[in-house]
């Protein structure tokens, strides 16, 4: 089966209808709306323009050349507020310092893998670093004390969480679960009500 | 009890709270700039903290499945009852977005660490805060358990017996279907025959429902549309007014935004509420006061950053079993038998995913719409007790992120993969958890932005669970597969925390009484999760609120007793 792609704008022309509430509108649209430069405010810009290039290569955006999504700008502001989503694997250190550790490793593989700073890799280099991050086992002295598994997973699962919370990403998806007003009535098999998205495919 | 200070006559007061985490505190040397340190209050002495004039004779702890039920039956019963409730007290019609992020109010974002081979997702799979507790975001699967649910050790010669049968908690299980207006099935093809139907018929399948339906046909597993506690129609409610029907957002584990889901801020509450119930939210209890003879005689709580004090007769602990022994942890209570924090369980809760040629949109219909409990037993079980199979909807963040963490893709894997969005299903089970030595709840040394410490929950699946997750993963295999499902696969997964300040008949080896009364303080009563002896194969929700109800009326016929 090949892959669905959905009509570009639907979500952007949904939210202005009545079957988007005002607290669902609200939400979506400071997503939409959010400012294109972000100053990261608790890594230090070194450290932020790393996790960026990470993002970058964990969701590569090459259909967004003009302005992707960024997903480092959340990660900065969470940490600055020092929220937490309920619970923390114990075998890692706390977010902020886990953070700071983990993007210092992923140096550290790069160096050992390319001898060169992730920053300085193409595109397939910092893959390679990020999948030796996956594997759970990287060369690198910061591994012997910070989990790279787990690190890596939660890295990845926030920065994915960050990217399908964004409309033009559920839009990508074919997603449009927050136009459920007045209600859904056609909810079986293969049933669409007129608001949903056909794809184009 | 050690390392206690008497620092009001009459009242002790074992908490010493400390106002930094060291591990925050040194973290936050390195980045001077950062205005992010937990506001550091330094918290008033107890005997500053002013009394509230009047004593109730009930207060309880928590607003949740636990705490809000008994709540309603205390105010109705003519008692002064107050509860205090952590989070706050939402307009969800006004508040309540379809969207995943936005809703993530709705979970104890409280950091609690998560230790052993299994390490238990907290915050979105596993907690709640605010008037409702919980109950704001499950899913609303409300199956009855089955009467062998609360006799495996009997059965099985393993886990941990009820001290009651079925038929103690049979009578709650028909009123709370009545009350809340339970959608499901009539006659209910599993268990013993009922009195009373559900009040309402089921809710409409969903596509993943239906996906269900056809591949447990092929393979001749019994299903059928499942209870859930959300609305098929308008429906009136004693004390509460009409609540209108479901709309089919398919939201409930983000907040349901038009009361049809029976979570407690629509259903128990305004019923305590128009009996006279005084609700205090944001109020967050950190210490329970006892007098020399060890009953308890009040707690302290922060409220808007401020200390009160509330007297009270009767203290009912409803906080979940991650905060209820949290709480008596720190504050050493009710410890003698040294169950606290032991017997930690957890639902398996395996879900396996396949693409299906056909639209699916599974972000619409009540997500559990479908149930089977032809599993409760199998023959060919090689493990103790069973699960249900049970249909699910799918969010798209909680889902990606599930893939994510579960089948490890990212970069253009994973947006390929979530391409397929409107064509994936799922099913799940929710099976039996036996209690294990090695799974357990303790305060860790590192501290919360309020200076306690943080719980850590230490869980690691035993045989029993691998092999149930085992059986119950190949054969939703085969049902998907059956169904016409590709690239099927599982993501692991426990469900719920039970356990942790278990019922039993003694005080040797359990916390609460079979009434849910303390063994160490008489006038101690906990209802939540906390006091299950055993996990059952079902969602707590229900069993929670019949526990609840029941133990207000055991409470009010001692008091009747005591008055006579």
């Amino acid at each position: 089966m090949s892959l669905p792609t959905y009509p570009s704008g639907t979500v952007r022309t949904l939210l202005e209808t009545e079957h988007v509430s005002e607290a669902t509108r609200a939400a979506l649209e400071s997503r939409l709306d959010a400012p294109t430069t972000y100053e990261p405010q608790f890594l230090a810009p070194e450290t932020y323009a790393l996790l960026e290039a990470v993002a970058g290569r964990l969701f590569p955006q090459p259909d967004r050349p003009e302005q992707p999504i960024s997903l480092a700008p959340a990660v900065d502001q969470r940490l600055l507020e020092g929220r937490a989503d309920g619970w923390r694997y114990d075998a890692l250190p706390p977010d902020r310092e886990a953070m700071r550790m983990g993007l210092g490793g992923i140096q550290e593989i790069a160096h050992s893998l390319y001898q060169a700073d992730f920053l300085a890799l193409q595109d397939i280099q910092q893959n390679a670093v990020l999948q030796a991050l996956a594997s759970g086992r990287p060369p690198g002295d910061t591994w012997l004390t910070l989990d790279a598994g787990r690190f890596f997973e939660e890295l990845l699962a926030e920065l994915t969480e960050t990217y399908y919370a964004h409309p033009l990403a559920q839009e990508e998806i074919g997603y449009v679960g927050m136009a459920d007003l007045p209600a859904w009535s056609k909810i079986g098999l293969n049933e669409r009500e007129a608001r949903e998205p056909q794809p184009k495919n | 009890m050690p390392d206690e200070e008497i620092l009001e006559e009459g009242v002790l007061n074992p908490v010493l709270p400390e106002i930094q985490d060291p591990l925050l505190r040194s973290l936050m040397a390195d980045e001077p700039a950062t205005a992010a340190a937990p506001a550091a209050t330094t918290l008033e002495q107890p005997q500053a903290v002013p009394a509230e004039a009047d004593e109730v004779d009930c207060l309880v702890i928590g607003l949740g499945a636990g705490g809000a039920p008994l709540l309603a039956r205390l105010a109705m019963a003519g008692l002064k009852v107050m509860a205090l409730e952590a989070g706050p007290w939402h307009q969800p019609e006004k508040d309540f977005a379809t969207d995943e992020k936005a809703q993530e109010y709705l979970f104890w974002n409280d950091e609690r660490l998560a230790a052993g081979h299994d390490p238990l997702a907290m915050g979105k799979n596993n907690s709640g805060t605010g008037v409702g507790g919980s109950t704001l975001h499950y899913t609303a699967y409300t199956p009855r358990p089955l009467p062998s649910d609360l006799h495996l050790q009997r059965d099985f010669g393993q886990g941990e017996d009820w001290p009651f049968g079925y038929e103690e908690l049979e009578p709650y299980y028909e009123e709370l279907e009545q009350f809340l207006g339970i959608s499901g099935p009539s006659p209910y093809p599993w268990g013993p025959a009922r009195r009373k139907g559900y009040p309402l018929a089921p809710l409409p399948l969903n596509s993943a429902a239906q996906l269900m339906v056809r591949g447990c046909e092929m393979l001749g597993i019994a299903t059928s549309p499942a209870a859930n506690a959300a609305l098929s129609s308008r429906y009136y409610q004693e004390g509460v007014g009409w609540r209108e029907a479901c709309t089919n957002r398919g939201f409930c584990q983000a907040g349901c935004s038009n009361g049809a889901k029976a979570s407690m801020d629509v259903t128990f509450i305004p019923l305590a509420v128009a009996h006279g119930a005084d609700i205090r939210p944001n109020s967050f209890v950190t210490e329970i006061e006892r007098d020399e003879r060890g009953r308890v005689t009040g707690v302290v709580y922060t409220h808007n950053g401020e200390q009160h004090r509330q007297r009270c007769r009767h203290l009912f602990l409803c906080g979940g079993s991650v905060e209820t022994p949290r709480l008596l942890l720190l504050n050493e209570l009710a410890l003698t038998s040294g169950q606290v924090g032991r017997n930690l369980m957890a639902h398996p809760g395996v879900q396996v995913f396949g693409t299906f040629g056909e639209e699916v949109r599974p972000y619409k219909g009540i997500p559990g719409g479908l149930i089977s409990q032809d599993t409760h037993r199998p023959k060919d079980a090689d493990f103790v007790g069973g699960y249900l199979l049970q249909s699910i909807g799918i969010m798209p963040v909680t889902f990606a992120g599930q893939v994510a963490r579960g089948r490890k893709y990212w970069g253009q894997q994973l947006r390929d993969y979530m391409k397929n969005y409107n064509h994936i299903a799922g099913i799940n089970i929710l099976g039996d958890c036996l209690p294990h030595a090695d799974n357990y709840l303790e305060l860790a040394e590192e501290k919360d932005a309020r200076g306690l410490p943080k719980p850590r929950l230490h869980f690691t699946m035993q045989e029993n669970e691998r092999r149930m997750n085992d059986h119950a993963e190949a054969l939703m295999r085969r049902i998907w597969t059956a169904a016409g499902a590709t690239d099927i696969w599982a993501f692991p997964r426990m469900a719920h925390v039970i356990g942790t300040a278990r019922m039993g008949l003694s005080g040797d080896d359990a916390v609460v009484d079979a009434d849910g009364r303390a063994f160490d303080v008489p006038n101690l009563y906990i209802c939540d999760n906390s006091t299950f002896p055993s996990a059952l194969s079902v969602n707590p929700a229900l069993t929670i609120m019949a526990l609840s109800l029941r133990t207000a009326d055991k409470f009010l016929e001692s008091q009747q007793r005591r008055d006579s």
